[in-house]
Formats: C-alpha cells, structure tokens, sequence
C-alpha cells in the first residue's frame, strides 16, 4: 500500500523537525518521537501524585509559552532563511516548529475522536441490546456511520487512481453512493435542521415582544423601528411624510441608522471588552495553573 | 507580529491588564471580604436543580460546540458546580458534547465530582455524551434528548452559533427552566428571547468566582474591573484629544488651503498607527 501520501507535502523544505516523505531520516525520526512519546507517558502513569501536578502546571507553561512566543516575536521576513542575528534566529526556528506543533493536536485530537465514537457506541449499543425506548434509531444510527465510513473511504481511495475530470465524466459506483449519502441526505438534513431557525426565531420573538415590562416595551419600540426601517415602501412613506421636519432626523432611515449606531454598536463593544478581559484573565489563570479546579476544588 | 514596529501601545497596554490581573490575584489571596454583585442566573442555578430533583427528571448541560480552549473549560467549571447540587440530590444528569477533546475533559471532570462528593456510585458514565462533531446533527441530537427525556432543566452555557435558538425553543416547549450564556454576541439575543436566565458578556467568566468564592478568581475578577476601568480611561482620552484636535485647522501643502485634521493625523491614530509616521519618514 502507497502511505507515500500521509507525508507533509505541503512542506517542501525540510528541517529538524521533518523530513522527506518514505526518508531513512524521516523513519527515524518517527521512531524516535513514538518512543519519547511513550517514555513520557509512563513516566507520568507511574509519577507519585503530588509530582503530577507540577508536571502538567510545567507542560501547560511551557506550551502557553511556546504560543505566546510564536504570536508575538518579531518575525523574519520571508526571503531570510538563515538567521543574521539572534532575534531572526529566533523568529526562524519558531516559524519551523509552530506547524510540527500545531500537528500535536491534530495527532491529539485524531485519537480523541475514537474516545468519542467510543461513546456512542456505549450509549447506542446499550439501547440496543436493552431493546430501551426507540432503539431502532440508534440501529439506523450505526448503519449510517458504517455506511458513510465504507462509501467515503472507497470514494477517496478511487479518487487517489483517478483525475477529477474523469470522475466527473463518469462517477463510479462508490463516488455516485457517497454524493447521495452526503450531498443527498446529510446536506439536506443539515438544511432542513437549519430552516427551523425561521420558526423558532417567530415563537421567541413573540414571547419576547409581548409588553410585560418597561424593558420590553422599549425591546418592542426599538425592534418595530428597525424592522419597518427594512421595509422599503414603509421607509418612503415614513421618510417622505417627515421630509426635513426638525432637521431630517425624524427619517426612518434616520432614527434606525441612530438606533444601530449609538445605542447597538456601543453595547455590543462594551460586551466584547467585557469578554476580551475576561478571556484573558482566564488565560493568565489557566497558563500560570492558578486555576486549581476552579469549582471543583 | 512586528509589534516594535506597528503596535508596541497594544503590547504595553496587553502587559499593563496582565499586571493588574496578576496584582489582584496576588492581593486578594487570604481575603474573601471583595463584593461581588448579584447575578440573577447564578443564583437560579439552585432554583433549576431543585426543580428537577422535584419531578425527578435530568438536568441538560451542553458546554458548546467549540473547540477545548477557555469557553469550554469555564463552562465545565460551571458544570462541575451543577453536577455536585445534583449528584448530592441523586438526580440525573445529561452532558452533550459536539468536540471529542472538551468530551474526553468534562468525563474526567464529572467523573472526579462524583468521586469528591464520595458519590462515585452514583456517576453513570454514559451521563457524559458525545453526540456529534457536525453542527446540525449535534443540534438534532440534543433536541431529540430534550424531548425523549423531558429534561427539566437545561444549561447552555458556551460557544454557540445558529443552533442556539434550536436549543433554546426545543427546551421551552417543554416548560424546562433554562439558563444560558453565548460568548458569541449574535447568539445573545437569541438567548435572551427564549431563555429565563441569561449571563450576559463576562458574567459567564464571573461565574466561578461568583459561586466558589475563591481569593484567586474574586481578585482575578477585580482585576478585570481594572481593566475595564483602563480601557474606560483611555475612551476618554481618545473623546477628549479627538475634540480638541476636531476644530483644530492647518495649511494644506498641495493646494495651500486652510483644512482641518485629517483621521490619520490625530493624536491617537497616530499613536494606535505608528507606521504612518514611520511611512511619512521614508517618503
């Protein structure tokens, strides 16, 4: 079999960190890597507890500090491959290993996505074997997952011997069964999942407009201003009774562009400093571990 | 980020919040006296959980559909003190996650929860549910657990997009006591529409602080206020320069007519842009 494709193609200079795809080098440097990775892991598995937590506070510092760095060291530019100085050496060997890194957690979340079919295995396997409450769903939900995996993986293989003009021209049988599985159902699915919104958005704004309170009765006036602002007939009606009355600010158009402006635009930033701030905060806690827990503790 | 040469202010002022974040948390270790205002949705916490224990049906929790970062870790902070009221209660709950890591964390935070509380017989595995990664199918997903199960209440607290309102409605046609919170300003509304209670903004990251009261999260609270203040100040600034700047008028070089400032020659775009006077130099 060709594994020629897992290789970085994308990658066409190489370094410490790489090397060229089916490459003696390239082996080695799995091997190696596996083997530290390993090594690493049953060192933890086998570290006395109190010496856990200094360990993981040190990994998350380390890789905190590592993205820190990465954002905000001046970087060399483009045409510099080799460092004049210590800032553009820096800048370079960061540009290097910031995509090795960014692979950890692909790698990372390649395996924690088996955790999660794991997961529905259990539960749909459970309801199954129990015969509990609407267990013929989750039978249509494991044949589903085994029918997209097969069509999608014998698609793409097929796709590899073949040039996507002639899949065009005449789509084999695995590429005609995985259009109709995705483009046919899954995408219409998600469509139909989707236009549910409409409704939903009808029921709650009923619920929300309906004058309860001083706060929804001003919700309700400031929402039927924006709304009939949208409405081009009702506009140049309202526009063209008002005219230049009080200096043209009692225009629909008027009003809504000073509704959006001063009173949304302001409250919406004023929420996303609140949520910057916090986020930081939140970052500084979670990166020099003095998140302990939080609730937990 | 070529910020020596673009945007050294935004790193002096990154570094200053960063300081008062820090010095907060440094003063207010050993003290628990810092006021913290009422959050009407915090305190409905216990309100939805009693609920539930009454008719004796699960409390819902979804942390998002975002990926393992900040969100998704204060959100099962937060799901960690939910579970604890209701595992003290023996009542069931549902946790429905959309990424396979946050999963892989909030089964390991659940789990420890039960353990701590002594309760670990009570901690049914499967409680901690991984429904799907694609966004419509989560959504269907947790509808059709809502609805199944009759969930009596839910907490949607995270990073949430259109399935937002989904949510929401599926769960008060049911009559479920909901308590929400978007970090994603679109979704707000949607929210505050359908929902009871709704934090809004970095009420959400207030959270811990507002119900473990620990030192290091009431100062890190406090910090963020001085930041806020911060930022308020420098609003200020920037109204009062721009103002007295606004009327100022100088000589045209081209057309030798009188003008008034242009954007880019203000004070505080000039500070917040140093590279236009690094351009006018090299010109």
């Amino acid at each position: 079999m060709n594994w020629l494709f897992l290789a970085q193609a994308e990658t066409p200079e190489y370094n410490f960190w790489n090397g060229a795809p089916g490459s003696p080098a390239l082996l080695t440097k799995v091997v190696i890597a596996l083997l530290v990775g390993i090594g690493i892991m049953i060192a933890l598995m086998f570290a006395p507890t109190r010496l856990r937590r200094p360990l993981v506070a040190l990994a998350t510092f380390v890789a905190g500090g590592f993205w820190m760095a990465s954002t905000f060291w001046p970087t060399a530019p483009d045409a510099v491959t080799e460092g004049r100085n210590a800032s553009e050496k820096v800048a370079i060997f960061l540009k290097d290993v910031t995509s090795v890194v960014a692979d950890f957690s692909n790698v990372l979340t390649a395996f924690l996505l088996g955790l999660g079919i794991y997961s529905i295995v259990s539960v749909h396997g459970k309801r199954i074997l129990k015969r509990q409450q609407d267990w013929s769903f989750s039978v249509v939900l494991f044949a589903s997952i085994v029918l997209m995996a097969i069509f999608g993986y014998a698609d793409w293989m097929d796709e590899q011997n073949r040039t996507a003009a002639v899949t065009a021209l005449s789509p084999g049988f695995w590429n005609r069964g995985r259009d109709l599985l995705f483009d046919g159902m899954l995408q219409n699915m998600d469509a139909a999942m989707f236009s549910l919104i409409a409704f939903f958005i009808l029921s709650a704004a009923y619920r929300a407009f309906r004058i309860r309170s001083v706060e929804s009765t001003i919700l309700l006036s400031t929402a039927l201003i924006v709304m009939l602002s949208l409405m081009g007939v009702v506009v140049s009606a309202w526009d063209g009774l008002a005219g230049d009355f009080a200096g043209g600010n009692l225009k629909l158009s008027e009003i809504s562009k000073f509704i959006n402006s001063n009173l949304q635009t302001p409250g919406i930033q004023a929420v996303k400093f609140g949520l910057g701030i916090a986020t930081l905060a939140m970052a500084m806690r979670i990166w020099l571990s003095l998140e302990r827990g939080g609730l937990n503790s | 980020m070529q910020w020596k040469d673009t945007g050294w202010i935004q790193m002096v002022f990154l570094l200053g919040m960063i300081f008062m974040i820090l010095l907060n948390i440094k003063r207010a270790k050993g003290t628990k006296e810092l006021y913290i205002r009422r959050i009407a949705g915090l305190n409905a916490i216990d309100e939805a959980i009693g609920r539930s224990t009454e008719m004796g049906k699960p409390v819902l929790m979804v942390p998002g559909i975002g990926d393992l970062n900040a969100i998704s870790i204060q959100a099962l902070n937060i799901f960690a003190y939910v579970t604890r009221t209701a595992a003290r209660f023996a009542n069931p709950i549902r946790i429905c996650i959309a990424n396979p890591a946050v999963y892989t964390v909030a089964q390991e935070i659940i789990s420890d929860v039960y353990q701590k509380e002594g309760l670990g017989d009570r901690y049914d595995p499967d409680s901690v549910r991984f429904v799907s990664d694609r966004q419509f199918a989560f959504a269907a997903g947790v509808s059709g657990i809502i609805h199944r199960e009759q969930t009596a209440a839910t907490f949607f607290l995270g990073e949430f997009f259109a399935e937002s309102l989904i949510f929401a409605e599926t769960a008060n046609s049911i009559g479920a006591i909901q308590v929400a919170s978007s970090t994603e300003t679109t979704q707000t509304p949607f929210f505050i529409a359908a929902c009871d209670y709704v934090l809004i903004g970095d009420e959400f990251y207030a959270a811990s602080a507002y119900l473990s009261r620990e030192p290091v999260l009431v100062g890190s609270l406090v910090g963020q206020d001085w930041c806020k203040i911060a930022v308020i100040g420098l609003i200020i600034g920037g109204f009062i320069t721009n103002s007295i700047e606004q009327p100022k008028m100088l000589k045209d070089e081209e057309s030798g007519k009188m003008r008034y400032l242009k954007r880019e020659e203000r004070l505080i775009y000039r500070i917040f842009h140093p590279e236009v006077d690094q351009e006018k130099e090299a010109k």
